[in-house]
């Protein structure tokens, strides 16, 4: 099988290691939150004053727009995708799925999915095909995660 | 049962949607600018949707610690990398390492809290990322 397009540099490596160390941070926050409130507020609050951190933060660091061209109105859209998984999983974690089935089912259609997109370079993002050792990796990966999932949080 | 099951395989499905939607977004803009748009974006729809079913403030959200509302920008920043590095190492590879350090975390900050959990199986599951990630590492080009 063919190796992947790019070899991964260090930094996009620990870059997105370390974001999943952050969702792992907004996922104790936000969870905390959805304690207190009801889910609706939980993910209301960080939309909101994730809004003003960003503005704030786009005031301060003035990045430079890659084209000046203005992209089509659907890549405004992905907010919206991301709202409705957190009223998805909502309704199935009171299901007899449960935290653990629901993250891993989770796990499960964010892999294929992604694999899909990136053999078909969907949504204009560059075309890749994922080589044996990256099926390796990700069949140790999601092996250890479904541990941790349904074994790790168990006395 | 079957139905909710279709739900969170789907709810996993638009979790990497809006990856590459973002990812397509920073493309045009930059990472900030997609992270910024997701979350005006997602809040317009989040008060809408809330607006019509009702309960937005119900519970004691007041009560809860100090802490608890660091999430959005965290977020922010969690965004903005998922949108800068999934169109530099692909939406699979982007996907996978950001679940690997989710994970791994996860583990350290329960360890951390002091969450009740299986030793062993915390230990064999860290293994088996970390033996994923050093696979993913080695051997390229």
């Amino acid at each position: 099988m063919p190796q992947s397009a790019q070899p991964t540099h260090l930094i996009h490596f620990a870059a997105a290691f370390g974001a999943g160390g952050l969702l792992s941070l907004m996922v104790l926050f936000n969870g905390t939150l959805a304690a207190y409130g009801s889910l609706f507020f939980a993910s209301w609050v960080p939309h909101l004053t994730g809004t003003v951190a960003a503005l704030l933060l786009l005031a301060i660091m003035r990045p430079k727009r890659a084209k000046a061209a203005r992209p089509p109105l659907w890549v405004y859209l992905g907010g919206v995708s991301g709202a409705v998984t957190v009223m998805l999983t909502s309704a199935t974690l009171n299901s007899a799925l449960a935290l653990s089935g629901t993250i891993a089912l989770g796990l499960a259609g964010q892999m294929v999915f992604c694999l899909f997109a990136d053999i078909r370079g969907l949504f204009g993002l560059p075309q890749r095909t994922p080589g044996a050792r990256d099926y390796l990796a990700l069949s140790l990966i999601i092996a250890g995660s479904l541990v941790l999932i349904f074994f790790g949080s168990t006395p | 049962m079957i139905g909710f099951a279709a739900l969170a395989i789907l709810a996993g499905v638009l979790v990497s949607l809006s990856r590459q939607i973002n990812g397509r977004l920073a493309l045009s803009t930059s990472a900030m600018e997609s992270s910024f748009w997701n979350h005006i974006v997602g809040l317009g729809f989040i008060t809408v949707v809330a607006a019509l079913a009702g309960g937005l403030f119900a519970g004691s959200p007041a009560q809860a610690p100090w802490w608890a509302y660091l999430g959005g920008p965290v977020g922010v920043i969690f965004i903005a990398a998922g949108s800068w590095l999934i169109a530099r190492i692909g939406a699979a590879q982007t996907a996978l390492l950001i679940i690997a350090g989710q994970m791994v975390f996860g583990v350290l900050l329960d360890m951390w809290l002091g969450a009740p959990g299986n030793l062993w199986a915390r230990i064999t599951g860290v293994a088996l990322i970390l033996a994923g990630m050093w696979v993913s590492r080695t051997g390229r080009d």
